[in-house]
């Protein structure tokens, strides 16, 4: 990686990006009809992502990282529940992966990282039957948690 | 001995500095410093924008609620996490003492400028818009401000975003 930190922050959401690509295809397998429709189209977003991730790195005089072969999944996949479990993960890694380039991209970056993040909180949404409150904050965002309700 | 002299001189110096530029404000010499009010930050200005934008989508969720009592049960979870992001930008929200009030650069706080829909599946579509206009404002301020606020508002873009897909999906 260069000493570049806005390649760097593109780097990550490539590796993020490359992760969800492998881990769509092992859900897709579990899945059918209109959801496994909806993992090939997400599979596929993710792939032009990753295109585009490549050639603003590339533009920038970077080598884009290498997807691995295989990566850990999180918990064993067997069933179209799990799948959807799985869907969920990756979309959530992706998002928190651009939340970090709004952040370390520089000011001409967070537009595009907005707007990855919309698109996979939008998938995660699909998956989920419902929306989140901050999606790529691991629960609330830092210093807001004295301001929400107590339940 | 010879201090006592001295001391008067420079008292009775003063005292005639201050009756010759007079006892008015219109003294000629330097202002003091905390006289200017302090510059709240390009935060502050955005916030308040972006808060009374939020505020007025969850008074538009609370009037569709109240039209259209079927609607309530699909879009509670909504307005319950648009009363989050309100909290959460409020909590952002520091003006400095005695600040001037920052200038706004929006023009128009009401998320929607169509009718008031007339039906629960047109309420629906209006709810829509209002989460995409209030998306496109919170991406629109992301070049200007900190980058910890830039993450904020990048996460209620891609929250309302969501709920505009949401919306989509299940109109009842």
């Amino acid at each position: 990686m260069t000493g570049n930190p806005v390649a760097g922050a593109l780097q990550v959401v490539l590796a993020a990006e490359n992760a969800a690509i492998f881990g769509y295809g092992v859900a897709g397998a579990y899945l059918s009809g209109a959801q496994r429709a909806a993992a090939t189209a997400f599979w596929n977003d993710h792939r032009v992502a990753g295109d585009t991730l490549a050639a603003m790195l590339r533009a920038r005089g970077a080598e884009p990282g290498a997807a691995d072969d295989a990566y850990r999944l999180p918990f064993p996949v067997h069933t179209a529940h799990d799948a959807i479990s799985l869907a969920i993960f990756l979309e959530d890694g992706v998002t928190a992966a651009y939340l970090g380039l709004v952040a370390g991209g520089g000011t001409g970056l967070r537009g595009f990282g907005a707007q990855g993040m919309q698109d996979s909180a939008v998938r995660s949404s699909y998956w989920r039957g419902s929306s989140q409150a901050f999606p790529g904050f691991p629960a609330a965002p830092p210093g807001t948690t004295h301001v929400r309700p107590v339940q | 001995m010879s201090a006592e002299p001295t001391r008067r001189r420079v008292l009775a110096a003063a005292v005639a500095a201050v009756t010759a530029s007079g006892a008015a404000g219109c003294a000629p010499g330097r202002a003091w410093p905390w006289a200017t009010p302090p510059t709240p930050a390009p935060d502050v200005g955005t916030l308040k924008d972006l808060i009374v934008a939020e505020d007025a989508l969850v008074a538009t969720y609370a009037r569709v609620v109240s039209t259209f009592p079927a609607l309530s049960a699909s879009t509670a979870p909504l307005l319950r996490q648009h009363q989050e992001h309100l909290a959460a930008l409020r909590a952002r929200l520091v003006i400095p003492a005695g600040a001037a009030p920052p200038a706004s650069a929006m023009p128009r706080a009401h998320p929607a400028a169509e009718p008031f829909p007339g039906s629960a599946h047109t309420a629906v579509a209006y709810l829509r818009a209002a989460e995409h206009t209030q998306a496109a404002a919170l991406t629109g301020r992301l070049a200007t401000v900190t980058p910890s606020l830039a993450q904020l508002l990048a996460s209620i873009a891609a929250s309302e975003a969501s709920h505009a897909a949401l919306l989509t999906r299940n109109p009842r």
